[in-house]
C-alpha cells in the first residue's frame, strides 16, 4: 500500500470529477423520484450499470451542469463538506433536504480498493437507495422547486471566488429559511467509505409538508 | 413462551435428548444486532457559516415540457417566482383540426431552447406535429375480406393478427408533397377514419410511418393509397421480419 498526498497524481481533481459526475446523476434522479419536475422530461438511462432517470430538458440540464461545474473547484480543494439538494414548497420553505456529506482524507492510501470499479459499486448503492427512497418519504406538495446548497468548511465569502467560474452563473449566500427546518425527520440512506473519499447521504424531511 | 409439542419417531434415548437439545437451541431468542447509531458528520451548529447557492433559481417546467419561467426572470432570492406561460404558437398550416401534439422531449425542447443571453424565445413561431393518434377508439369494420396473398403472407410468417405493422410512405409516393399528404393523413386519423392507426412523420428520413394492427393492415393500406392518392408501391413491415407485403 502506498501513501500519497492530495497533490500527488492530482487526486483532488480525480475525486472532484468522480463526485460531480455522481452528483449530476443523483440530482436528476432525486428530481425525478421526488416529482419536482414532470416525469415526461425524464428518460431512462444506464449509469453505474443500473437504470437511472435523467432529464432531457436542455435548460434544466444546463442549470445542473452549471451548478456542478461551479461546485467542482470546491470539492477539488476539499473545501466542500456538504452538498444539499433542497426541495422547497411554493412558499420556498424546505420540505426535504438530501444531504451529501463529503469527507476526503488528506493522505491517500492507494490500495486495490482504490480501483474505480470499486468506487463505482459504492456509488451505485447510493443511486439504488435514492431510487427507492420515495418508499420512506411522504409525498411532497405540488409545485415544489429545488435548490442546491453547498456548505463549505470556511466562511462562504472566502469561497465565493472559487465558485464564480461561470460569468453568467453567480452564487450567493443562502437565506436562513432555506437552510433550517423545524424538527426534521432524519432518514439515513447510505454511507460509503473508500480510500479516496467518504460520503454519507441522508434526508431531512419536514414533519408537516402541507 | 408458548407450549411447543414435538412429534418424533420413537427410538433411542440418545436421539431424544439430542432432539430436545436442538429444539431448545432453535427456540432461543434470535440475536438482534442493534443498528449502528447514525450521526451526522457535520452537524448543524449555530456557529457554522451559511451555505452558498446559485443566485438563479432552476427553470420551472410545465407538464408539457415547456419552460414556464426563464431562470433570469425570477428574483435572485427566489422568493417571488414570476411564472408567465408562453403564448400558444400559431399553427403552420392554419388547419382547423386540432392535432394531438405528442412530440418527443427533444423536439419539444428545441422550440424552447434559450438564446445565448438565456432569454427564453421561440426559435420559430411554427410548431409542427410529428405524431398523430386517434383520441377515440373505434373498431374498423372490415368491409372486404383479405386477399389470398395477404392471407398467405400471414400464414407464412405466422403473424398475430393483433400485432402492429407499419406502412411506410416515402417522398416518392407523395404528390404533390409529403407535408400535404401528412396533413391529409392527420385529418383522417383524427376523424377516426383510420381507427387503430397512429402515425408519425420522419422528416429527416422523408418518410411517414403509419402503424396499425396486422388484422386491418391490408384495408388500411388500400385506404391510404386511395385517399392520399399515393403513387407506386407502399410497403408493409413488421418488427423483426421487415417488409412482408406491398400494395
Amino acid at each position: 500500500m502506498t501513501t500519497l498526498t492530495r497533490q500527488d497524481l492530482n487526486f483532488g481533481q480525480v475525486v472532484a470529477d468522480i463526485l460531480c459526475e455522481f452528483l449530476e446523476v443523483a440530482i436528476h434522479l432525486i428530481l425525478y423520484v421526488r416529482e419536482v419536475y414532470p416525469s415526461g422530461i425524464f428518460q431512462k438511462r444506464k449509469k453505474y450499470n443500473v437504470p437511472v432517470q435523467m432529464s432531457c430538458h436542455p435548460e434544466l440540464n444546463q442549470y445542473i451542469q452549471d451548478t456542478l461545474h461551479c461546485v467542482k473547484p470546491l470539492i477539488e480543494k476539499n473545501d466542500a463538506e456538504k452538498v444539499v439538494v433542497v426541495i422547497m414548497d411554493k412558499e420556498h420553505h424546505p420540505v426535504e433536504r438530501f444531504v451529501f456529506e463529503i469527507s476526503q482524507p488528506t493522505l491517500l492510501s492507494i490500495s486495490s480498493d482504490t480501483l474505480l470499479s470499486h468506487v463505482e459499486q459504492l456509488l451505485r448503492a447510493f443511486i439504488l437507495k435514492i431510487s427507492v427512497c420515495d418508499a420512506v418519504l411522504n409525498n411532497n406538495p405540488p409545485g415544489c422547486s429545488f435548490s442546491v446548497l453547498v456548505h463549505t468548511r470556511d466562511a462562504a465569502t472566502r469561497n465565493m471566488e472559487k465558485v464564480q467560474v461561470i460569468k453568467d452563473f453567480p452564487w450567493i449566500v443562502a437565506d436562513e429559511q432555506e437552510v433550517h427546518m423545524q424538527e426534521p425527520r432524519l432518514i439515513p440512506l447510505k454511507t460509503m467509505t473508500s480510500d479516496i473519499v467518504k460520503m454519507q447521504l441522508y434526508v431531512e424531511e419536514r414533519a408537516q409538508k402541507t | 413462551m408458548e407450549e411447543v409439542v414435538l412429534h418424533y419417531a420413537a427410538g433411542s434415548a440418545d436421539r431424544l435428548s439430542a432432539l430436545l437439545e436442538t429444539t431448545e437451541k432453535l427456540l432461543e431468542p434470535f440475536p438482534c444486532r442493534p443498528p449502528p447509531l447514525f450521526t451526522r458528520w457535520f452537524p448543524p451548529t449555530a456557529g457554522r457559516p451559511l451555505p452558498i447557492r446559485p443566485a438563479k433559481p432552476p427553470p420551472v417546467i410545465s407538464a408539457s415540457g415547456q419552460t414556464l419561467a426563464p431562470p433570469h426572470s425570477l428574483q435572485q432570492d427566489g422568493s417571488a417566482p414570476l411564472q408567465k406561460p408562453r403564448d400558444e404558437p400559431s399553427r403552420e398550416d392554419g388547419d382547423s383540426v386540432s392535432m394531438s401534439e405528442t412530440p418527443s422531449p427533444e423536439s419539444l425542447f428545441k422550440t424552447s431552447r434559450p438564446d445565448p443571453d438565456r432569454v427564453l424565445v421561440l426559435d420559430s413561431p411554427v410548431r409542427r406535429s410529428w405524431s398523430v393518434s386517434s383520441q377515440r377508439s373505434a373498431a374498423l369494420r372490415r368491409s372486404q375480406p383479405p386477399s389470398k396473398q395477404f392471407d398467405h403472407m400471414i400464414s407464412v410468417h405466422q403473424l398475430n393478427l393483433r400485432q402492429r405493422a407499419k406502412w411506410t410512405i416515402s417522398q416518392n409516393h407523395c404528390e404533390p408533397s409529403m407535408e400535404q399528404v401528412w396533413r391529409s393523413l392527420t385529418r383522417l386519423i383524427r376523424s377516426c377514419r383510420l381507427p387503430s392507426c397512429n402515425a408519425n412523420i420522419q422528416r429527416d428520413r422523408e418518410q411517414i410511418w403509419v402503424f396499425c394492427d396486422v388484422l386491418h393492415s391490408e384495408q388500411v393500406g388500400g385506404f391510404l393509397k386511395e385517399e392520399l392518392k399515393l403513387t407506386g408501391k407502399i410497403r408493409l413491415s413488421v418488427h423483426k421480419l421487415g417488409n412482408v407485403f406491398s400494395l
